[in-house]
């Protein structure tokens, strides 16, 4: 097995910068379209780490937890997008804030 | 040589990325998250995970943000959901989150910089992947597998309602 | 009968009242005569076979346990039956009176509403009083004591659907109370220093313990006499009699006059080996006995109720009770006690009887010329008011005078206690006049109805009797009790003479000032006259100091506290947690980001903890 020079810390921090890149495009965009792929940035992010981590150990384990966020991403998307219908159907647009009334 | 292409592919995944969270129109913003996915396998692949690139690739680019496409596509907005957008947006409301984002990635800087594990990277080749799969995690597999059956049938009602619902909407 | 059948005594008005009570007001007047005043006529006759008995006995003291009450600690107070010849003589005047008194009410209360729950408190009131008497131990006492305030509150508010009758029994029994208090204490503090409850026991360990005059002694005979001074309405807890006479007649007559305000002086003869002990507490009872027969005769003398008239004068003549307890003529007062209980009942008959006729008229300016139309009632009063007077040969006579003749021997003060008795005697004549006077004789203003049974006849018949010749019994009995052995003062000599003379002295000048109204009316019109009859109609203004004093400032205290501060524990700590809910749900806005934006918040702030910590 030959090592490969990239700085893990290089990554790591590329990782995290995805992530709240991701979180910030969570909390600033109404359209749920939009939030649910700025949630798929940082499920990435997520599995960019696990990679990175696997890679340092010298395990599959790494690997394999990413191909598991990538399962469970995979299906989050499945209902999202389902989700996503349903608003435009009963709204009209695709406004998250409309959808309030669990509050009090 | 690696570090050089790392640097490269790191560039272009976090450029695209910020394009991504701010774009009015929906189907660029689909298009540069695509990319941003792309130029993540090839940091993959330069990490020595060969099969992660590849599922990076074939799934996530290939199937989830297909996915995406078939329902932007649906749904149909147009130029009356980038008027939206448009509305719906403005500077003022990045300075919160941003804020709030930049605390985190500094907190985050400090946890990374001041951990002093070993920064020697090896490859993970398929095999080892595949013998992993279906030792130790076996049962994480099928875990995962009744996960995907059920977003499956939750998609299946989803989608049927919106279905009976438009049908009736057009009559 | 023999001497065992002593629990009898208190157990039949008991089993009386508790069947009465259990009926619920349901039992016809007839069934509900005959269990109320029978059971107490029962109790009279087993109280006489067990004087006969207790006199074969050859007098000797006589104790009936019958269980233990409580045993804890060390503390085993019995419920003990103790008769002696001052119990007895307590009894005999409980159940003998009390018979011909609940004889007399079955006829005055007929047709009421809630017949049957009168003589269901009659009854418990009897049984209350007998426990009281017959106790063995202070506890056994406090209980009659207790049980007698209740039926007094019950009974006074027993038209209950009137105002005025609520507010008279809650006086009555609120002023009590703060005599109760203070016997409790004396309790608590006998029972501390000499451990036992027992009045023997108490005698005698009082004369071990303490010495003669000792501050401990003097305290708690102090602290009983406050018990003693609020159940006979002596001053200063004497406001509360003339407004019990809201009650009924036969109330006011059982309980008022012949039974329950005497409790406090036979709480006081009973334990009378403290007071002999604490002269300055015995020389308290003795002032607090001559003050009160004095204010009170003042303040009988303008009164224009005919039962408040009766109201005064009982607590002027438990004044001089409490009187000759306090010079030490303690079988003079028992024997006061006695003739009053004759007496006293037989005119609050046969006022009863009056006020029936008229059909429940009490003032006595409104009365008038009726010794024609009501002539047993008007006999009935002329006796009863003979022997109030203390005339010669009458009842009131002999008890009257003996205690005066021993209050002039008492010692320095004893002729100024003779002066204040003897001026009292005198104004206790006038006022006995001023009532037969006004409500017998001159022109009539109210007309007459109505005709009394054989069943209210009866007892006043007996009663008169009593009056008039109860005094030649004398008070043997008592002898082996009581300190003075039931020696009397000496009957000659010129004082005795003075004394006998000062009350028909009375009774001409009463005549002659009443019968004439001119002159009497001529003084009353002057602004003196009329200011001093006002004041003396209120009872010399006790009730208008208490109210200052006492009522205001608390009523007043309470309007502070009207939201009130304890609850506003409660209330506040509910609304805090309302407000808190309202903070805590004002985050559930159910926007998405916003949810987002707090938990990124928490991260961050976690990811500084666990950096900082």
């Amino acid at each position: 097995m030959t090592a490969i020079s990239i700085p893990l810390e290089h990554v790591l921090v590329l990782a995290a910068v995805l992530f709240l890149l991701g979180l910030t495009g969570v909390l600033v965009r109404r359209n749920a379209i939009f939030q649910l792929m700025s949630l798929e940035i940082m499920m990435n992010a997520c599995g960019l780490a696990f990679i990175a981590g696997g890679a340092l150990w010298a395990a599959p384990d790494g690997q394999v937890m990413y191909m598991l966020v990538l399962s469970l991403a995979a299906a989050e998307v499945a209902v999202g997008l389902g989700l996503v219908l349903q608003l435009e159907r009963r709204f009209g647009h695709l406004d998250v804030d409309a959808a309030s009334e669990l509050n009090g | 040589m690696e570090i050089v292409l790392f640097y490269i592919a790191a560039a272009v995944t976090l450029s695209a990325t910020t394009l991504v969270i701010t774009r009015l129109d929906a189907s660029h913003a689909l298009i540069y998250l695509i990319v941003s996915l792309l130029a993540v396998a090839v940091i993959f692949y330069l990490l020595g995970a060969p099969f992660a690139a590849a599922l990076e690739i074939v799934i996530y680019a290939g199937a989830i943000m297909v996915l995406f496409v078939f329902v932007v596509m649906m749904l149909n907005q147009g130029r009356r959901g980038v008027e939206q957008e448009r509305t719906l947006m403005h500077p003022r409301m990045w300075i919160g989150p941003s804020a709030l984002t930049g605390i985190l990635l500094l907190e985050m800087i400090y946890v990374i910089a001041a951990s002093t594990a070993p920064s020697a990277a090896v490859v993970v080749s398929p095999r080892q992947v595949g013998v992993a799969l279906f030792g130790p995690y076996v049962l994480a597999v099928e875990l995962a597998s009744i996960l995907l059956l059920a977003a499956l049938i939750g998609a299946l009602h989803f989608g049927r309602r919106y279905m009976r619902d438009r049908r009736e909407g057009a009559e | 009968m023999n001497l065992e059948a002593l629990w009898l005594i208190p157990a039949a008005p008991l089993a009386g009242s508790i069947v009465l009570l259990a009926a619920q007001g349901r039992m016809p007047q007839l069934p509900a005569a005959l269990i109320g005043a029978g059971s107490v006529g029962l109790s009279a006759f087993v109280a006489l076979s067990v004087a006969l008995a207790w006199g074969d006995a050859g007098h000797a003291p006589y104790a009936q346990t019958l269980w233990t009450w409580i045993d804890v600690g060390g503390f085993t107070p019995r419920i003990t039956l103790y008769l002696d010849g001052l119990s007895l003589v307590m009894v005999g005047v409980i159940t003998g009176v009390g018979f011909l008194i609940h004889l007399y009410a079955t006829g005055y209360m007929a047709g009421e509403e809630g017949y049957c729950r009168f003589f269901a408190y009659m009854n418990l009131f009897v049984f209350a009083m007998l426990m009281l008497v017959l106790g063995d131990n202070l506890l056994v006492l406090y209980l009659g004591w207790e049980g007698v305030g209740l039926c007094s509150y019950l009974l006074i508010g027993f038209f209950h659907l009137e105002d005025a009758n609520g507010y008279a029994a809650r006086k009555a029994f609120v002023v009590t109370r703060i005599g109760d208090v203070a016997m409790a204490l004396g309790l608590f503090l006998l029972y501390r220093e000499l451990g036992t409850l027992e009045i023997g026991a108490i005698a005698d360990g009082a004369r071990a313990a303490w010495g003669n005059g000792s501050p401990m002694c003097t305290l708690a005979a102090l602290l009983l006499l406050g018990g003693a001074v609020g159940k006979s309405a002596q001053i200063p807890l004497q406001t509360w009699l003339p407004d019990a006479m809201a009650g009924p007649t036969p109330v006011s007559a059982l309980i008022h006059a012949a039974t329950m305000v005497t409790a406090g002086v036979y709480l006081v003869a009973r334990m009378h080996a403290l007071y002999v002990l604490a002269p300055t507490a015995q020389l308290a009872v003795a002032v607090v006995g001559a003050a009160t027969l004095f204010v009170a005769a003042l303040a009988a003398l303008t009164q224009r109720d005919i039962k408040r008239i009766l109201a005064y004068s009982t607590m002027s003549q438990i004044g001089y009770m409490f009187m000759a307890l306090g010079v030490g003529a303690w079988s003079a007062a028992i024997f006061h006690l006695m003739t009053h209980a004759f007496f006293k009942a037989l005119l609050f008959l046969a006022a009863g009887s009056v006020i029936s006729a008229l059909h429940h008229e009490q003032n006595i300016y409104r009365m008038g010329g009726l010794w024609r139309r009501l002539p047993i009632p008007f006999a009935c009063m002329v006796i009863g008011s003979a022997a109030l007077s203390a005339l010669p040969l009458t009842s009131g006579f002999y008890s009257k005078d003996e205690i005066l003749l021993a209050s002039f021997a008492f010692g320095a003060t004893g002729p100024w206690f003779w002066a204040i008795g003897s001026a009292a005697a005198l104004l206790t004549a006038l006022y006995s006049m001023r009532m037969i006077v006004v409500v017998f004789f001159g022109a009539q203003h109210h007309e007459t109805s109505g005709h009394d049974g054989l069943n209210m006849t009866i007892p006043l018949v007996v009663l008169a009797l009593l009056a008039i010749g109860g005094g030649w019994f004398g008070l043997t009995p008592v002898a082996a009790v009581l300190p003075d052995g039931g020696a009397g003062a000496e009957h000659g000599g010129v004082l005795a003479l003075v004394t006998m003379a000062i009350p028909v002295l009375g009774v001409v000048a009463g005549w002659l000032l009443f019968t004439r109204r001119s002159s009497w009316a001529h003084l009353m019109q002057t602004p003196l006259g009329e200011g001093t009859r006002r004041l003396l109609s209120a009872g010399l203004g006790f009730d208008a100091i208490y109210d200052a004093l006492f009522v205001r400032p608390f009523v007043a205290l309470a309007r502070l506290n009207r939201n009130d501060v304890i609850d506003g524990v409660y209330v506040g700590i509910a609304a805090l947690s309302r407000s808190l809910h309202r903070a805590a749900s004002a985050t559930q806005t159910g926007h998405l980001r916003w949810y987002a934006v707090n938990m990124a918040l928490g991260v961050a702030l976690m990811l500084l903890l666990a950096i900082g910590g």
